[in-house]
């Protein structure tokens, strides 16, 4: 039981954050879906229309769920504190004039610079990069106004 | 050009705050419609402008009294508005130069 409440804690927190983001995906889809419909489409043709701009739902749900749950509340107080622990260590060696007490802020400042590093190496994944590259990009439309509204005429 | 979307986001939430939807529908209507943001890839990039600090988010109530996300710019985001705006100015007036130059 002892060591299952780490996970039951980080199962938990992650089944949140998917609902979470679930919720926030599924109100963009009905916003989409009731403006299609005002626009004079059919229910059913306002959720294929909506599902169809809105891409593939279970990329962006996966993409949102990884990089919010590497920003989490635990994650938050973890790296603070492995901040807080290296400035108690750099402090314990400007002020103490005891060797033994300078190791002690040593110890402090490595298990800081170590934790943030496993931190950060954990939280990388070939996901966070290949994320970054044509996502940030919006894409231009092709077609001029006035052949998108021909289209819809013909 | 790598970044574009989040400069876009920036400058629409400095004026009011926002969920995901409207920040979508806002970008389409002051581009004309001729630039598409992929609506499921907003969202990613929200998150990570969060993660880093230039936006946050709070649960709110929208126009239509459902639970939505609403996200506002940070002074750190106000900053990397300013910063990709005055790159984004370098950028461009440079690639025109170019193209008047050939």
């Amino acid at each position: 039981m002892k060591f299952e409440l780490p996970n039951l804690f980080k199962n938990s927190n992650r089944k949140q954050i998917m609902f979470e983001v679930e919720d926030e995906l599924q109100f963009h889809i009905e916003m989409l879906e009731r403006k299609y419909v005002q626009d004079g489409m059919s229910a059913a043709a306002a959720r294929a229309a909506a599902l169809r701009r809105f891409g593939s739902i279970e990329r962006a749900m996966k993409r949102c769920v990884n990089i919010r749950s590497r920003n989490s509340l635990l994650r938050r107080i973890l790296k603070k504190s492995l901040i807080l622990l290296g400035i108690a260590g750099f402090f314990i060696r400007i002020i103490s004039s005891d060797r033994h007490v300078d190791h002690i802020g040593d110890i402090f400042i490595l298990i800081a610079i170590f934790g943030r590093l496993l931190l950060y190496v954990r939280g990388l994944s070939p996901s966070n990069f290949l994320s970054a590259t044509n996502e940030t990009c919006p894409s231009i439309v092709t077609e001029s106004p006035q052949d998108s509204s021909k289209l819809r005429g013909a | 050009m790598q970044g574009t979307l989040e400069l876009l986001i920036l400058n629409t939430l400095a004026r009011e705050s926002m969920h995901g939807y409207g920040i979508v529908q806002r970008i389409h209507e002051a581009a004309e419609d001729l630039l598409k943001v992929e609506d499921g890839s907003l969202y990613p990039a929200l998150y990570r402008m969060e993660e880093r600090g230039w936006i946050k988010s709070e649960w709110g109530v929208s126009e239509h009294n459902r639970r939505a996300r609403f996200y506002k710019l940070t002074r750190k985001g106000q900053k990397q508005l300013e910063a990709e705006r005055a790159n984004w100015n370098r950028i461009s007036s440079a690639v025109t130069k170019i193209l008047q130059a050939t």
